[in-house]
């Protein structure tokens, strides 16, 4: 199996939250994200710096949603993939 | 015998007239040019804000820098038309000196070789160790070719360049497209997109070499860019 490169690890952790109706815990996301502690804890944040997701509260627990832009890179992810390979880039 | 001769010299002046480049080819060569690579610069801008992957990111560098460089390219030429001068270093306006010359021909040279420099880093950057300091050594690069360019005012000196320039060129691109199995259609375009960018280069540089052979390089440099452009919308548009 190949190694999932950073773009591909970033899309299959929006497309686990988008799948768990947009509303999953930080524990099942990194198990089911298949990535170590210490990756995950660097993909969230650049994912929240990047304004890909937000924290929720609720009921004194944090989830994790995608914003519009985490949506808008579920969208147009195929079509970045499709650029990439088609100018060898 | 003496009326067919006479035929001749008028159709070769007609001829010559036809293909004489003026000001209005040279601002709608420049126009389309920049046009393309600013279109494909900010086509793409979504895609790289929304992904931040580095190919991309050096993809549209070098239309941008390519943008910035035909800019002054079309700066060089319309100085040449004008000031009715053969060479950018005879151009000295009375406020900028001697230097407006050498410096304006500097920042072209230096914003092409960028250029060529980043379309072949976006295509190789994964196979590039050291990444952090590759891109300081292309400028690095190109600002020896540009002040070469420049110190050395020598044709001789400006085709040695420019040849050894394109076989860089040629050399990764044949590398590139044997690591990727020759996947990609898009590198022969890379290929062409260099050889006439290194052909525009030589243009400025060596006065009347091409004669009227200039406009069929820039009917070719403006087909390559509009095939890359059409390729580019076709994708950013598409879902």
């Amino acid at each position: 199996m190949s190694k999932r490169g950073r773009l591909e690890i970033t899309h299959d952790i929006l497309k686990i939250i988008q799948k768990n109706k947009n509303h999953i815990k930080p524990t099942p996301l990194l198990r089911k994200s298949n990535v170590s502690v210490s990756r995950f804890k660097e993909y969230l944040n650049e994912l929240l710096e990047k304004g890909f997701v937000n924290k929720s509260l609720e009921k004194g627990k944090i989830f994790i949603v995608l914003t519009e832009k985490g949506f808008g890179f579920l969208k147009k992810y195929s079509t970045i993939l499709d650029f990439i390979d088609e100018f060898g880039i | 015998m003496s009326v067919g001769i006479g035929q001749g010299m008028i159709g070769m002046e007609r001829m010559g007239q036809v293909l004489t480049l003026g000001v209005g080819t040279e601002i709608m060569y420049s126009f389309i040019i920049i046009l393309c690579s600013l279109m494909i610069y900010f086509g793409t801008k979504e895609l790289y804000e929304l992904s931040s992957y580095k190919g991309l990111k050096y993809f549209r560098q070098a239309f941008l820098f390519f943008a910035i460089a035909y800019f002054f390219r079309s700066l060089i030429k319309f100085i040449l038309i004008y000031s009715n001068l053969r060479e950018i270093f005879e151009f000295s306006p009375k406020f900028f000196g001697m230097m407006a010359g050498p410096i304006t021909l500097f920042i072209f040279m230096y914003f092409s070789s960028m250029a060529i420099f980043y379309i072949l880093y976006s295509a190789n950057y994964k196979s590039m160790k050291e990444r952090k300091y590759n891109l300081y050594f292309f400028h690095t690069i190109s600002f020896i070719i540009a002040l070469f360019t420049v110190v050395f005012r020598n044709p001789f000196v400006y085709l040695g360049i420019n040849v050894l320039l394109l076989l860089i060129t040629v050399f990764t691109i044949y590398i590139s497209s044997k690591e990727k199995k020759g996947k990609h259609s898009l590198y022969k375009i890379y290929l062409l997109l260099s050889l006439f960018w290194v052909l525009n280069i030589i243009d400025i540089l060596i006065p009347g070499f091409f004669d009227i052979g200039q406009i069929l390089i820039y009917l070719i440099s403006s087909g390559i860019f509009f095939t890359i452009l059409y390729k580019v919308l076709k994708k950013v548009g598409s879902k």
